[in-house]
């Protein structure tokens, strides 16, 4: 799988739209045009973050495949994909914590390294740890002294909701609580970039809903956040923008309305006399396929030339119906569409179940 | 250097309250002295007494510095709270100089008691410069040994450190001479290692009043390879950790 020029012809920069169209020349629908619809963003700020034509290849898999991004200021975006997308080792990179195999990360105008020793950033990483055997106090106030103009220690520990159990020990915490602590290391510093990597994982729904409500101060407040997630539902919700990564690439760029509205994640359904389902599985655009009895469902990335091409073949199905999906689908669609692209899991991309993610 | 020390600070307040630390580094010293302390024989030229409390103050002084470094270093690196580290503004080199400032700190008052313990227990009567001069060099020990749980910690996974750490404590406190002292062959064998040095260097100021030049050698080379080995560990892991 080599991506050649992509890069070149379809990332002009900040000002690129929210569709790269990469994976398009790959559908066999043709189309070009959605690949440019920019200039719906403002474009005047300078980028907080940049990645430049980053790759991360370990051994031989290649973890982040020339990956190009901008993060505006003041903007929160979350980062999409499945396990394995890439992610982590993006943000990784982006932290300083791994070296990229080529391309440039830059943060602030400088390398990730000084920027996050300049104390510009905070994150909060799935792979990272606490100091055992010293209360939550005692480590929030540790690290806020790392910082060079931090946030006083008991904001930091009421805006993470953690003040309640300031004193205890942090390896007597919960799962959730432990969570919240190390949320509360990524803020303390009163960073102008903030990077999560999954954080609601281990939280409940409850606990979730706080600590989104409490993110949604810091940003109201200038800064920018990065958040990668695997749920779509706090992408919708939280997000002003959504990367969608799978395979260490981009393949979407754009608000959540946007990624779901983007032409193709429609579903066309209808009712087929008698179903041939090799004649189905050739139809153009097909993402998706499901076939109950003489009841036919396609995901597909251009509903029209699916429909076209079935009627054209002299089917003349009935109870058509086309709709829009959700960003769930969307997603699916969109991840589903590369890897089929990529001929790596077909089965994933033809009987889809829904239960890829 | 702020937030270094004040990470130092932490862990030593940790190193307070640990329990298995204190049994090692200062209890068990302390009770082997008082078991043994006044057997009457001698050692390197010196009384057993004598030895035995330069054998013991090493003994702890090289538990805490060693033992639970390697150990802790090991399971944070697991656990990412080295990672945590690595996303503040602390320096790369701080989270590692924190911990043997630390065990720098907490190994004075552990030498301390084991000596006052030979003075007014064992009754071993020297120059105060003396007392002074032997504390000092194992104290400065005790580096050596931070610098090799560095290595450990770093380049072993905390289910291999646990009986890596007990082969290599038992290996220096035996074949160095901490417990008993050597002679014969095991002496000949025994004086390439650290520990012998650091105790052979102490016993000699006490029972000769200046140190042999092989055995300070002995204790920089020692240094300059643990510090080597702790360079490559800290650097092949970089992108692990």
């Amino acid at each position: 799988m080599s991506w050649p020029a992509v890069e070149g012809r379809h990332y002009p920069g900040a000002e690129a739209g929210w569709w790269y169209g990469d994976m398009m020349n790959h559908t066999g629908t043709g189309s070009t045009t959605i690949s440019r619809d920019a200039g719906h963003r403002s474009t005047s700020s300078t980028p907080v973050v940049s990645f430049v034509n980053v790759s991360k290849t370990y051994g031989s898999l290649k973890a982040v495949d020339g990956l190009s991004l901008d993060l505006r200021p003041g903007e929160t975006t979350a980062l999409l994909g499945p396990n394995g997308a890439g992610k982590s080792t993006s943000l990784d990179m982006l932290l300083a914590l791994r070296k990229p195999t080529s391309g440039r990360i830059n943060m602030f105008g400088e390398d990730p390294y000084h920027a996050v020793k300049s104390g510009r950033v905070g994150a909060m990483l799935q792979s990272g740890g606490l100091m055992p055997e010293v209360t939550v106090r005692e480590l929030v106030t540790l690290v806020t002294g790392f910082h060079p103009k931090p946030e006083p220690v008991d904001v930091t520990l009421k805006r993470a909701g953690i003040d309640k159990f300031a004193d205890q020990r942090v390896d007597r915490l919960s799962g959730g609580q432990t969570q919240r602590v190390r949320f509360a290391l990524a803020i303390c510093g009163k960073s102008e970039l903030i990077v999560l990597d999954e954080p609601t994982t281990a939280m409940d729904v409850e606990t979730r809903r706080l600590f989104w409500s409490s993110m949604k101060e810091e940003v109201a407040e200038g800064r920018t956040l990065l958040f990668a997630t695997h749920y779509l539902e706090e992408a919708d919700q939280a997000a002003d923008r959504i990367l969608v990564i799978n395979r260490g690439r981009l393949l979407a760029d754009g608000s959540p309305a946007e990624i779901k509205a983007r032409a193709g994640a429609r579903r066309l359904s209808f009712r087929l006399d008698k179903v041939d389902e090799q004649f189905l599985l050739g139809l153009p655009a097909l993402v998706n396929l499901e076939v109950r009895h003489d009841f036919v469902q396609i995901q597909t990335s251009d509903s029209d030339a699916t429909l076209y091409a079935v009627l054209d073949a002299g089917y003349r199905p009935h109870e058509i119906e086309v709709t829009g999906l959700g960003l769930e689908q969307a997603f699916l669609a969109i991840t589903a569409e590369d890897d089929r692209a990529n001929g790596a899991d077909h089965n994933t991309a033809d009987h889809n179940t829904g239960e890829t993610i | 250097m702020g937030g270094t020390l004040s990470l130092a600070k932490a862990e030593i307040s940790r190193l307070r309250r640990n329990k298995r630390y204190l049994i090692f580094t200062v209890a068990l010293p302390v009770m082997f002295y008082l078991i043994f302390g006044k057997t009457n024989s001698t050692g390197y030229g010196v009384s057993f007494k004598a030895f035995y409390m330069v054998g013991m103050a090493s003994f702890g002084a090289f538990s805490g510095a060693f033992n639970n470094n390697a150990l802790r270093i090991s399971q944070e690196r697991k656990d990412g709270w080295i990672r945590q580290l690595r996303l503040t503004p602390l320096p790369a080199y701080s989270y590692v100089v924190a911990k043997i400032l630390a065990s720098m700190v907490t190994t004075v008052p552990s030498i301390a008691i084991v000596f006052l313990l030979g003075r007014f227990y064992g009754g071993v009567q020297l120059p105060v410069w003396k007392f002074l001069v032997c504390a000092i060099a194992i104290w400065i020990g005790t580096l050596i040994f931070a610098a090799l749980a560095v290595a450990c910690g770093y380049k072993l996974s905390p289910d291999s450190v646990q009986p890596a750490v007990l082969v290599v404590f038992f290996f220096f406190s035996i074949f160095g001479g901490l417990w008993f002292p050597l002679s014969g062959a095991l002496q000949k064998f025994g004086e390439f290692t650290p520990t012998y040095q650091i105790v052979k260097i102490s016993t000699d100021v006490i029972g000769q009043g200046s140190a042999a030049l092989v055995n300070v050698i002995g204790i920089v080379a020692w240094f300059a390879i643990f510090v080597a080995l702790a360079t490559l560990a800290v650097r092949s892991t970089a992108e692990t950790v």
